[in-house]
């Protein structure tokens, strides 16, 4: 039986370790030798929670030990928990948890990989980020690693150019194998995601991804090099079609470390730049979808909607893109949004979501959309609970999971926030999703602006303790982003990790791909919108003849 | 630039860029900027390409890629570095697995043998699509460069120098174009 509430969960908890209640945060430490497997399947399955990310924290300098948090989500519970795994950094291992929980596969290898802890029974325990030329035993995280040593790369570069096109990069091959270079490149990144599909026919048997080609060290140069108020710029630099949610999520991290409170002001900001980033986002993600569906018409009205949108973001805060309103306890004095504005923002918002509406739904009712969309790429509810997909994906699926209501921040707290979920699990439930979404933010923009108060822009933020926790979560365009922070000394983090939403849902595209017929592969990689043109690249191995030649989606659309 | 008076074929090279330039690579091919009115098209293949966008500050991961690809693209070749990251590493210019831009990348190239193509800087975090388009443009040769200072990474130089150039204060302060023979610059190009 499911506990009732807190008390009840903690009485439940003590079975496995000792579970320690600080605010939101539910530590479960000293976890009794093989009890792990229990706990897990019992956060994950049965608690009606997920499992969201694990952190590797080098804490040496403050205990002796290195550490592993898996962070596990109960939204009815309203905590996080995190369950603590200590390892000695003489004999770094500990149990892993992805037999029980799919999830978790990347995150414990990212682990691996960047403080050297290694899991016990993990399935695959492959390097995954670092690049293949690294030094084995060299692991960037630890805090005796310094953030700007350029190791030497190999001379897997020159050995690269010495040989003839065709032979390096389809190096795996063997006699069942055989190389067939199709146009003399394709290792070339449109976007550095790889996916190789194994075909049968036409029909997908299996996918194998490997990506991870922009890890670009972004904590530990936050850790290093920069203080609390220049790492929102940093965050929002980790993706540039959603980083105003990341430089958010981060603040309200370390505000939740911090015990600061946000002025109301500042939070109806946050929230007003968040859903015109979102609105942005899904344009973006619409016309693509389109463009990949062969209607290219349909992209470029998409697209020329979107250009509405980045004009006001520019108007109100200078920029395209990368808005930098964001300090830690509050918004920049010069991002207010004054009367002005409001009516600025309320016109334009009124025109695009006439012109929306104009041809949106048309697009979507096509029988020729529907055919395409409809039964294709499903993932079921199950599969999707068993690899903790989020957002627009997890809602397609029939899970009604989503940060704005279940856990409100910013604004969201004295706002309704309409949440479409629909159950069939198809690209097409996707699509629907993603179209309400659009309608629900332009409305809820104008509801913020309604009421919006008058109060201070940001708090007071001189002194930061140290050795805080602080999670901060928001619901970006693509699912919860999820931003751990440990506070240090010197007005800088000891530890931050932001893991964004297609962490965890690209683990469910080799399912989503199985049995589908090769020329809805495209499609279905972007349908959980993985930040744009990923599928550019995959490498096709046909079973049956052993052949493998590259593959873009230019050629399955009829180029760009 | 007489080699390309005609449509600049270009190809899109991500080396590890967070998306906001490639994203704004594309709303200039968008309705609004339609680049393709002026002959420039987005191919797939670096074999097809004139020219390279080249975006993200080169990651470990992607260097053999991106030299792959670079050399793939047939001669005579132009690079258009597009973003800060591109240009000079951005952020991210120190970190233990970036390269720090497309200068790191040269370095690479050189001690591989392999001379650089001509490159053409547009800075910006990221740039609009105005600016990447006037970054084609001026490949192309269609756009004379509005740099008002040529010696732009070169203050000793400057320094050394001690009299006051006149003539290029008067263009720096009321915004007259230089002669593209002033302009002639080891790297930078600076866009006001």
């Amino acid at each position: 039986m499911r506990p009732r509430n807190k008390c009840e969960l903690m009485t439940n908890l003590r079975r496995f370790g000792e579970p320690r209640l600080r605010g939101k945060y539910l530590f479960i430490s000293r976890i009794k030798s093989g009890r792990l497997k229990d706990l897990v399947d019992y956060l994950h399955w049965r608690l009606g929670g997920y499992y969201s990310t694990s952190i590797g924290v080098d804490e040496r300098p403050l205990d002796g030990y290195f550490h592993v948090y898996h962070v596990f989500v109960l939204e009815k519970y309203g905590v996080y928990v995190l369950v603590d795994l200590p390892a000695n950094p003489g004999h770094p291992v500990v149990e892993s948890i992805t037999p029980i929980v799919p999830a978790a596969n990347w995150a414990e290898r990212e682990i691996m990989d960047f403080i050297g802890i290694k899991f016990r029974a993990h399935p695959e325990p492959h390097r995954l980020i670092l690049p293949d030329d690294w030094p084995d035993n060299v692991y960037p995280l630890r805090k005796d690693f310094p953030y700007d040593e350029k190791l030497p790369t190999s001379d897997k570069i020159a050995k690269l150019v010495r040989e003839s096109p065709s032979d390096t990069w389809i190096a795996e091959d063997s006699e069942d194998h055989t190389a067939i270079p199709v146009g003399p490149y394709h290792p070339a990144l449109h976007e550095p995601e790889y996916f190789e599909l194994f075909v049968e026919g036409e029909k997908i048997v299996d996918a194998r991804y490997k990506g991870f080609m922009v890890h670009r060290g972004i904590e530990k140069i936050a850790e290093s090099r920069l203080t609390y108020n220049q790492v929102p710029f940093i965050a929002e630099r980790i993706c540039g079609i959603c980083g105003f949610t990341h430089s958010t999520a981060y603040c309200q991290a370390v505000e939740e470390a911090a015990r600061i409170d946000v002025p109301e002001r500042a939070e109806y900001i946050r929230s007003i730049l968040l859903e015109i980033e979102r609105i942005h986002s899904h344009f973006l993600w619409m016309g693509v979808a389109f463009h990949l569906l062969g209607y290219d018409t349909g992209f470029m009205i998409m697209w020329r909607l979107r250009e509405s949108i980045m004009d006001l973001a520019e108007k109100l805060t200078g920029s395209r893109k990368m808005y930098g309103a964001n300090i830690v306890g509050g918004i920049r004095d010069k991002w207010d949004i004054k009367e002005e504005k409001v009516a600025l923002i309320n016109d334009t918002l009124g025109k695009i979501r006439e012109e929306y509406l104009k041809y949106v739904p048309k697009i979507i009712s096509m029988e020729e959309i529907k055919k395409r969309t409809r039964g294709v790429g499903i993932l079921s509810r199950s599969d999707a609970r068993k690899y903790s997909v989020l957002g627009p994906h997890a809602r397609a699926s029939g899970i009604n999971t989503d940060v704005r209501r279940y856990r409100p921040y910013a604004a969201y707290k004295y706002v309704d926030v309409e949440i479409p979920v629909e159950d069939d699990g198809d690209i097409y439930a996707r699509i629907i999703i993603r179209h309400e979404e659009i309608i629900a933010s332009i409305d809820l923009i104008h509801r913020l602006l309604d009421n919006i108060p008058r109060t201070h822009l940001h708090a007071d933020t001189d002194y930061i303790p140290e050795r805080r926790y602080g999670i901060g979560c928001t619901e970006a365009p693509r699912g919860e982003d999820l931003h751990f922070v440990i506070t240090g000394k010197d007005n800088k983090l000891y530890r931050w990790r932001p893991r964004a939403p297609t962490y965890n849902n690209l683990l469910s595209v080799p399912t989503m791909l199985r049995g589908e017929h090769l020329a809805d592969a495209p499609i279905i990689i972007a349908s959980i919108d993985p930040c744009f043109s990923c599928t550019d690249h995959i490498v096709v191995v046909d079973l049956r003849s052993g052949r493998r030649r590259p593959l873009r989606t230019g050629g399955l659309v009829g180029g760009r | 630039m007489k080699l390309y008076r005609r449509s600049l074929w270009v190809f899109h090279l991500n080396s590890g860029s967070c998306n906001g330039c490639d994203i704004e690579i594309l709303n200039a091919l968008a309705p609004r900027q339609d680049a393709e009115r002026l002959g420039v098209k987005l191919v797939g293949s670096p074999r097809h390409a004139d020219a390279i966008l080249f975006t993200g500050p080169v990651t470990r991961e992607a260097l053999p890629s991106v030299v792959r690809a670079i050399q793939a693209v047939p001669e005579p070749k132009i690079v258009l570095a597009v973003g800060a990251c591109a240009c000079g590493g951005g952020i991210w210019h120190d970190s233990y697995c970036v390269l720090g831009g497309i200068q790191g990348l040269y370095r690479v190239l050189k001690s591989m043998g392999i001379t650089p193509p001509k490159t053409f800087f547009v800075p910006g975090c990221p740039p609009k699509p105005e600016a990447i388009i006037q970054g084609i443009l001026l490949a192309r040769g269609l756009v004379r460069q509005k740099q008002v200072r040529s010696e732009y990474y070169e203050e000793q130089a400057l320094a050394e120098k001690a009299e006051v150039d006149l003539h290029r204060l008067f263009h720096k302060y009321f915004w007259v174009r230089v002669p593209p023979e002033a302009a002639r610059v080891k790297y930078g190009v600076a866009y006001y």
